[in-house]
């Protein structure tokens, strides 16, 4: 089982996988609004073991984790968040569901600064709570009432990523040992990380397409 | 608005029509029809008023009358870029992009500085890829100015010219434009600044691909350090490394991602090419991979990985720790993992021979790998088996029932000694499912999934098992009732209706061919269409990106869609739908009584009444058919009255629910080609489409096309039985023209197909060549009779006589048999034999839901 950066050709499988598993669901476009906003940050399981039988036959996904990043984080805090997360009943107990986390965690801190990752699961869950809690290191914030559309509560969780920072730190230190002395060059004064373009608010439901987060292209002036 | 059309407004409706485009733009569209509709009362001819009245009736789903208005609009004001530019909208909506790309041109000619327009035609273009005008398009947006200032300052616009050049191949000018960019920085970005970051990269990715992969090192050297995507970095370091030939730093660079990731088979082929290991090198490579299973306790990779080049005795030793390691810790998937490995026979009586050992307890317990725990994640196993024994029980029944190791006896003896013992594990029963569909009982395949299901009701993964067995079995109306237990309670047009537009291909296609399985060709049509329309909207979805892409910066996620958006419609979840639907419309093109029968369940019977008998059924049948249609538009509209929601929006009804407008269509060959088209053209190595492709251009008479699909065909599996049978029909065909083909059509077909079937050939001849040469496969057999019934009608008794004898033949498959009588009954073979060849084929499948007789 590979586990590797979602790419566009393996979404509508992606897709199949999330209703097949999970009742909440999206439009193709919107995995696609994940995979062209931080495309670092979902990943795949794959199943390469079968050769391919036609020269079409796509990616069999068997797990995936759809990642973001908070577009208005609160305090300016970058962080990420968890938008869906499954893993074929029959793929189960290989711990995919944890690779798949600790990749994105990763890339999270990695590309876009992220101090913590958030995500909601379901009261009833026990399965997925015992993953992220116990495994994975998550902590219970709060419960949301009615967070889902039948009415079930869910628990909002939230897991700090600075241990992955320091890990980072170190990895980049010795890397640099390894390749010599390029990048030396780059370390120029340190730029505050302000504001980048005025952000935009971005509402995303599974009724809103990317349509809803473009600037108007049919305004006439 | 032009200065002309506001010549022609008082400054009351000047302010007026400032209003209407603002609340067009807040989506206020009843209250930008009323103003627009102020305007008009005064100046009922002002054609920007029009236009933008125009483009809300479209923004509220009134297309057509858009149109209209948006025509007189023209009329009034040929001259005014707004009226054009709203028409371009239009056409762009209807997805006509030749038209709006016409219309958005002259609109430009009339007003050559705006934005809005240039923007608007240079997405198009995108989306068109029609790649010079957008480059040209790109160009003029960079040269000139925006709201913002110049355009020249900002990178998206540098970008946008990069990607056009890019994709048009020009690869040293989109180079060349994004150096210029980086050249008018006058501080260097900072280091979290992602855009900058990633357009880096794919600078980078542009020189690689430029074959300059020496200079692409270099350039991703220098920003290696920093660059904020470091999966990406050390991927494409490594990937340079390797080419270039420097094997002790790829062999680290590869070392480096699997510290990262040791779950990725591509960096361990990277680290053997680095290492410059050979396949044949066996013992150092199971070294290697040694090396990474114990660095990586929790990675499967570097432990199945060895399976697959190992032989003999090594192979055995190392897929009996494996086999044993993962059956202690129970992974349900172990089976699913192993399976690939049996296209080699020797590794799979290696399998069996371990598997069985650990079943009778003979084989020798690992050293350590039996320390781990012991766990199937069931509270409530029984005491008398361990978990171990639990899962070689199920890893067995699974073994049985694969196909290259298949004895259903054995199977389902050993699930339900695994169900015995645990009589709610859910696997167990889906197994069990499983082994009935491989007999052929569709029936109990599915009652035995619904009991898999009712174990977990909250798992969604069982329930969608549970109503795709249903719908296997035809049981659409408990499948759809299934899946209505996880969709949304809300959702528009219940479950059907959610699972449509959360766009679930498998439901949708699964749905449409067990009605095309119960003749139900209407339904069976609309479904495939359903498919059809979520390609179009996949197709159309990439359209909002190409601005929000080179907004965001991540160009390179953005290529990967464009070149992924190129050959969206190869996936198999669009040819699978698409060749069903070409087979529907071919069967009513040849069958226009199809119409009728298969709307009401008629299906066949008429056959067997008299004519007066059949003509008055057929009469009652199109009677209630209307009948029907009437009572579906009132019910559609009864609907689309109630579900009207704010600005008078409402959702797209559905006037054909049962697919009887499909059906019905007069001219089903043209309906065909519009599925067949992309098929051929994006999956030309799929046979099913080349035949049915062919199919369709014998009936149009399109004989070169035909004889393409059929060489086509050839070429992918030349031993496939329709080959022989197309090629007869084609000749037959050609030889009993009643006009004469062109003599430069004759000539080129003859150039190909004369070597194939001669013109001259005795086709009856041909034909028993053929049967005599494949006696004993029933797909050939049957191809051979389809052409003989062809060539001479007359053998029709003798080709339903000799279908059945296919029954006898040792190695005829269930499919050959379901196959066969499928044969019969397109051929409407007498009764008697079809009840002969459903007895034949009951006795040598007696558990078949196709021969089983209704009752029981």
């Amino acid at each position: 089982m590979d586990i590797r950066v979602l790419q566009a050709a393996d979404i509508p499988h992606v897709q199949s996988t999330n209703i097949t598993n999970l009742p909440e669901n999206y439009y193709l476009k919107y995995y696609l609004y994940h995979a062209l906003s931080w495309p670092q940050l979902s990943f795949v399981a794959v199943d390469v073991s079968r050769p391919k039988r036609t020269p079409y036959d796509p990616p069999k996904i068997v797990g995936y984790v759809l990642a973001k990043m908070e577009e208005e984080p609160e305090n300016g805090i970058q962080h990420g968040h968890i938008t869906s997360l499954s893993v074929m009943r029959t793929h189960r107990r290989l711990g995919l569901a944890e690779k798949l986390m600790r990749q994105s965690q990763r890339a999270m801190v990695e590309t876009f600064g992220a101090q913590y990752v958030s995500l909601h699961v379901r009261l009833s869950n026990t399965a997925a709570l015992h993953l992220y809690k116990n495994t994975l290191g998550f902590e219970r914030e709060k419960v949301e009432p009615s967070y889902y559309a039948d009415g079930e509560d869910a628990h909002s969780m939230k897991m700090d990523l600075s241990f992955i920072r320091a890990q980072v730190d170190g990895e980049a230190g010795d890397e640099g040992d390894e390749v010599g002395d390029m990048g030396k060059k780059e370390d120029t004064e340190a730029v505050p990380d302000k504001a980048k373009g005025k952000k935009r608010r971005v509402k995303m439901g599974r009724t809103l397409g990317v349509g809803d987060l473009v600037e108007r292209n049919e305004s006439k002036t | 608005m032009s200065q002309q059309q506001q010549m022609q407004l008082g400054s009351k409706e000047r302010s007026l029509f400032k209003q209407v485009v603002e609340h067009y733009e807040a989506k206020h569209f009843k209250k930008g029809i009323k103003f627009a509709n102020q305007i008009l009362t005064k100046n009922p001819n002002h054609g920007d008023t029009q236009a933008m009245k125009a483009l809300i009736m479209n923004a509220q789903g009134n297309v057509e009358e858009a149109f209209v208005l948006c025509k007189a609009a023209l009329k009034n004001a040929m001259k005014s870029h707004v009226c054009w530019h709203v028409y371009g909208v239009l056409w762009r909506c209807v997805k006509n992009y030749e038209e709006a790309s016409k219309a958005y041109k002259f609109a430009l000619k009339l007003e050559p500085e705006s934005q809005q327009i240039l923007r608007d035609l240079a997405i198009l273009q995108m989306q068109m890829r029609d790649y010079e005008g957008y480059i040209k398009s790109r160009r003029m947006i960079l040269q000139s100015s925006g709201p913002r200032g110049k355009n020249s300052n900002s990178r998206q616009n540098w970008t946008g010219l990069a990607v056009a050049q890019h994709l048009a191949g020009d690869l040293y000018d989109a180079e060349r434009t994004l150096t210029t960019f980086e050249e008018t920085l006058r501080n260097p970005p900072s280091k979290s600044d992602n855009e900058h970051s990633e357009a880096v990269l794919y600078k980078n990715t542009i020189i690689a691909e430029m074959g300059e992969t020496e200079r692409a090192l270099d350039h991703l050297e220098a920003v290696f350090k920093n660059n904020l995507d470091r999966t990406a970095v050390m991927e494409m370091r490594a990937k340079y490394l390797l080419q270039l030939g420097r094997h002790q730093e790829a062999e680290k660079a590869y070392r480096a991602l699997l510290e990262r990731n040791a779950d990725y088979r591509a960096y361990y082929d990277g680290l053997r090419e680095a290492l410059q290991l050979g396949t044949s090198d066996t013992e150092s490579l199971k070294t290697l991979y040694d090396d990474w299973a114990k660095k990586s306790p929790r990675s499967d990779t570097p432990r199945r990985v060895p399976l697959d080049f190992l032989e003999g005795e090594e192979f055995r030793k190392a897929a009996d720790q494996y086999l044993q390691q993962m059956l202690h810790k129970g992974v349900p998937s172990t089976f699913a993992n192993i399976k690939a490995l049996y296209s080699n026979s020797a590794k799979r009586d290696t399998i069996q021979e371990l598997a069985e050992s650990y079943l009778n307890g003979t084989h020798a317990p690992l050293m350590n790998g039996s320390s781990e725990k012991h766990t199937t994640g069931e509270e409530d196993s029984a005491p008398e088996k361990s978990p171990f024994d639990m899962a070689v029980l199920y890893f067995l029944a699974q073994h049985y029932n694969y196909h290259r190791s298949q004895n259903l006896a054995k199977a389902m003896e050993l699930i339900d000694r695994a169900i015995a013992a645990q009589p709610d594990e859910v696997n167990f029963h889906m197994t069990r499912a499983r082994i009935w569909k491989h007999r052929g009982n569709s029936r109990k395949a599915s009652e035995n999934m619904e009991k898999a299901r009712s174990l977990d009701e909250k798992d969604r993964y069982i329930n969608t098992k549970a109503a795709k067995y249903q719908l296997r079995n035809n049981e659409n109306e408990a499948a759809i009732a299934n899946m209505g237990k996880f969709t949304r309670k809300e959702a528009v047009g219940g479950p059907l209706g959610d699972l449509i537009e959360m766009q679930c291909m498998w439901y949708i296609t699964e749905d449409g061919e067990s009605y095309l399985r119960q003749g139900r060709l209407g339904l069976a049509l609309k479904r495939f269409t359903c498919v059809y329309d979520i390609f179009d909207t996949w197709q159309e979805d990439q359209f909002d990106f190409h601005t929000f892409s080179l907004r965001k910066g991540q160009i390179r996620a953005y290529i990967d869609l464009v070149k992924w958006q190129d050959h969206l419609r190869e996936h198999p979840f669009y040819s699978r739908a698409a060749i069903c639907a070409v087979q529907i419309y071919v069967r009513l093109f040849d069958d226009p009584q199809l119409r009728d029968e298969s709307l009401n369940g008629l299906n066949g019977s008429l056959d067997k009444m008299s004519p007066s008998e059949a003509k008055k059924a057929q009469k009652k049948a199109r009677k209630a058919r209307e009948k029907q249609e009437q009572a579906d538009f009132e019910k559609a509209d009864a609907k689309k009255t109630a579900g009207a929601g704010v600005d008078g929006e409402s959702k797209k009804e559905d006037k054909d629910p049962k697919g009887a407008k499909l059906v019905g269509t007069a001219e089903p060959l043209v309906e065909a080609m519009k599925f067949l088209s992309p098929l051929l053209e994006f999956s030309p190595g799929n046979i099913a489409a080349q035949q049915v492709g062919f199919e369709v251009f014998l009936r149009r008479k399109k004989y070169i096309p035909a004889l393409r699909c059929l060489s086509a065909a050839r070429s992918i599996d030349s031993a496939h039985p329709r080959n022989h049978e197309q090629a007869i029909r084609l000749r037959r065909t050609l030889s009993t023209l009643a006009e004469a083909l062109p003599p430069k059509i004759s000539e080129a077909l003859e150039a190909e197909f004369s070597p194939l079937v001669s013109p001259d050939a005795d086709l009856l001849e041909v034909n028993s060549g053929f049967l005599s040469e494949n006696s004993n496969s029933a797909a050939h057999v049957q191809a051979s009779l389809c052409a003989r019934q062809v060539i001479d009608p007359q053998t029709a008794d003798d080709n339903q006589k000799d279908v059945i004898r296919t029954l006898a033949l040792p190695s005829v498959s269930l499919e050959d048999a379901i196959r066969g009588l499928d044969l019969l009954k397109n051929w409407k073979a007498q009764s008697k034999y079809q009840e002969d060849y459903v007895a034949a084929a009951h006795e040598r499948w007696p558990e078949a839901t196709e021969f089983s007789s209704k009752q029981d």
